[in-house]
């Protein structure tokens, strides 16, 4: 082990991370196997119990409010209702305050990860970081202690972030245009070379490596088009190691193992206490960037959770039923009929894709400890509120 | 057509006009047939670029202002700010004036590209100054709009808001007209900075507005583009799209044309908000139109043309798949600024 405290663990063969229902299709077609993937956290970093998969492993609360979204448009109060209750059903404590104190003291610095990709259609909607921001006052922090962040700044303008959240609240873009590593650390890194990219590394944002002491992730429910769907893990995984497109060149995908590999580096793992995953609107086709209406559901739901495998294993889940539903092929298949290289294609066709998905890497993460993926050891809790 | 500034050294809104054409007036406007020169100024550009005489200037958020000689395409100068800049800029006689993520406003020699003052606020400007009569305003993201010298930047007041101000003013005759993050649009009393008015809308405001006659036009995130009145805040009519305006509107001959994040232009009359034209300009439309003659562009991952009258498209260019940027338009090129930090003269 040298003084960065690479990881050795990290260096899983791609067999032990093909599990579960992906290894069963992977009969339909022959896919080359990931390379292997060196992980070098920062180095000191100390591993806290409040960790992935934290407080409450295996455990998701489904918080769905009537009147939650109308005409696209997310209520502040129903959200706030829906927030309270979330978070007392996961810690099961009486008073809203007391739950988030199990997460956050006063003296953290708290980063909320939002998740703006698919700005305006679907991204982590102001109104729950606005709850969110509030909660983490009442809990004593400071608003100078809270920032909101994502890698691409452009996307947060997209977003409006910067005037619909309080004053005081930092908004900070990791990357300002294309090949901006002045955010990032360059001694926290994962390392792969998946298809002979010049630069083989990733880099850990500074903003997690050394800004904030704890983190509040904010995922959407979206599927994708590379990792089956993006939620909790990839939100964490992609939203804070850049140079990250790489790992997916048409129609290979590599994002599993990758995803669950760069949310077990710390101090990511560590930081990330909290999940709120905002499924005000589900995107079940042409994730993440879509911005077509037709394949985008006004849900009105909020998952509450500590274990981004168990919350992303319910994602799946609903993703996977709302494509049944529609009569969308499941993300897991890999059938080569079902590609397209034509963008526009994908995003107005359900049955066409741009990859062969891999959903494997929520297994993946199971597999290196961040949470449980087994549906039938999920605690998982359903809540409606008026 | 537009609103021309009642002399040199006015700027009265986001872009210089209610037709946002950057003080150039309404141009013809004709398809770009080939790239006359192209420079790359910084690794991204978020605002407008302006052009006064024969300068284009820039800023970018490498926190630079770039003065560039329009017909070659060279570099003349370049002003290093403390931190990045999301403001486009306004011109003043002799000075630019642009805000700072650092929190300042600064006022730079157009000629020279020195710092002729900067004034502080607590958070970052991301505004653009406005300029009446000697006196800059803009607003920050402290809650605050702000009034100084634009000559020497000393404070002659400041009015706090109960939200981040990201909405450029638009500065009347005796008034001022600004959005705030808290969804309300108010009016200020431009001698001394008092509330006469505020009017409510269903979220946070980032666009900028433009008064028309006896309305002020301005986009809200609550997906409405409102016509208050100019006196009294009144909503004299609000007009839905399909999600939240970040876009400003821009106006000529009594028609109003705004993008909407749902990715399309939205043209209205201004008499009474009746939809004239409605066109898909791209995904996501988050910058302000510009007026031409008979026609209106918009930077909306590309740069599109459209007839005022009809809506039709009149010609398409893939350059410049930018955000929050708006070309200028002088009849015989047209420059634009790309979220690439590259700057581009078409002819």
């Amino acid at each position: 082990m040298d003084r960065r405290a690479f990881v050795k663990c990290a260096l899983l063969g791609p067999s032990s991370l093909y599990v579960g229902r992906d290894q069963a299709m992977q009969g339909e077609i022959s896919l080359p196997q990931p390379p292997p993937v060196e992980v070098h956290g920062r180095p000191g970093a100390r591993p806290s119990p409040l960790g992935m998969p934290g407080l409450f492993p295996g455990r998701v609360v489904e918080v769905s409010g009537a009147n939650a979204i109308q005409g696209n448009r997310v209520s502040q109060p129903v959200i706030h209702r829906m927030l309270e209750h979330g978070m007392k059903n996961l810690t099961g404590d009486s008073s809203l305050r007391a739950a988030w104190a199990r997460f956050i003291e006063p003296a953290d610095v708290v980063g909320i990860k939002i998740n703006p990709s698919g700005a305006p259609a679907c991204c982590s909607s102001p109104e729950i970081i606005r709850e969110i921001i509030g909660s983490l006052q009442a809990v004593g922090v400071p608003r100078e202690n809270i920032l909101v962040w994502d890698r691409y700044a452009f996307e947060i303008d997209i977003g409006s972030y910067q005037a619909l959240l309080p004053s005081g609240i930092r908004v900070v873009g990791i990357e300002d245009g294309v090949g901006d590593v002045s955010g990032y650390d360059l001694d926290v890194y994962c390392e792969a070379n998946f298809f002979g990219e010049w630069e083989t590394r990733s880099y850990m944002a500074n903003v997690v490596a050394h800004g904030v002491t704890k983190i509040i992730n904010v995922p959407t429910t979206k599927d994708h088009s590379a990792s089956g769907i993006t939620g909790c893990l990839k939100n964490l995984g992609y939203g804070t190691f850049n140079n990250v497109a790489r790992s997916h060149r048409a129609p290979i995908s590599f994002t599993n193992p990758l995803i669950g590999l760069m949310c077990s580096a710390e101090p990511l793992r560590s930081k990330a206490v909290l999940h709120i995953m905002d499924g005000m609107r589900l995107v079940w086709h042409g994730g993440p960037l879509t911005q077509v209406q037709d394949f985008i559901e006004q849900v009105g739901t909020l998952y509450f959770g500590t274990d981004p495998v168990a919350m992303d294993t319910v994602e799946l889940q609903a993703i996977e039923h709302k494509r049944r539903e529609k009569g969308a092929p499941s993300v897991w298949e890999h059938d080569s009929k079902s590609l397209t290289a034509n963008t526009e294609e994908f995003f107005h066709d359900p049955t066409k894709n741009l990859f062969y998905r891999q959903p494997g890497h929520i297994a993946a993460a199971g597999t290196l400890g961040l949470g449980l993926s087994d549906p039938n050891r999920i605690d998982h809790r359903t809540v409606c509120v008026s | 057509m537009a609103s021309q500034p009642a002399n040199a050294t006015d700027w009265i809104t986001l872009l210089g006009d209610k037709a946002r054409t950057g003080g150039q007036g309404p141009c013809s406007v004709h398809a770009p047939a080939r790239v006359r020169w192209q420079l790359r100024v910084a690794r991204s550009i978020r605002s407008a670029p302006v052009l006064r005489k024969s300068t284009l200037y820039v800023t970018s958020v490498a926190g630079t202002l770039h003065a560039i000689d329009a017909t070659r395409g060279r570099p003349k100068w370049v002003f290093h700010a403390a931190d990045k800049i999301h403001s486009t800029p306004a011109i003043s006689g002799d000075l630019v004036l642009f805000g700072c993520d650092d929190g300042k406003l600064y006022a730079v020699n157009c000629h020279s590209g020195k710092k002729v003052w900067e004034t502080p606020t607590r958070a970052e400007v991301w505004t653009s100054p406005s300029i009446r009569n000697g006196i800059a305003y803009f607003g920050s993201a402290d809650q605050h709009v702000y009034a100084v010298e634009a000559a020497t930047g000393a404070a002659v007041w400041n009015a706090q808001l109960e939200g981040r101000v990201y909405s450029t003013a638009y500065v009347g005759e005796k008034r001022l007209y600004v959005g705030c993050g808290d969804g309300r649009v108010y009016s200020l009393d431009l001698s001394s900075g008092n509330v006469l008015w505020s009017r409510s809308t269903g979220n946070g405001i980032d666009s900028s507005p433009a008064l028309e006659g006896d309305k002020v036009l301005i986009g809200s995130e609550d997906f409405y583009l409102y016509a208050l009145d100019a006196t009294t805040g009144a909503v004299h009519w609000k007009y839905e799209t399909g999600l939240g305006i970040l876009s400003s509107p821009a106006i000529g001959d009594g028609i109003a044309v705004i993008g909407s994040k749902d990715g399309y232009l939205y043209a209205l009359y201004t008499a009474t908000g009746r939809l004239h034209w409605r066109v898909r300009a791209g995904e996501v439309v988050t910058a302000p139109p510009v007026f031409g003659q008979g026609a209106v562009c918009i930077q909306a991952a590309g740069l599109s043309a459209f007839d005022v009258a009809t809506g039709k498209m009149l010609w398409r260019a893939g350059l410049g798949g930018a955000v929050q940027s708006v070309p200028v338009l002088t009849g015989e090129v047209i420059y634009i600024a790309s979220s690439d930090g590259e700057v581009y003269a078409l002819e």
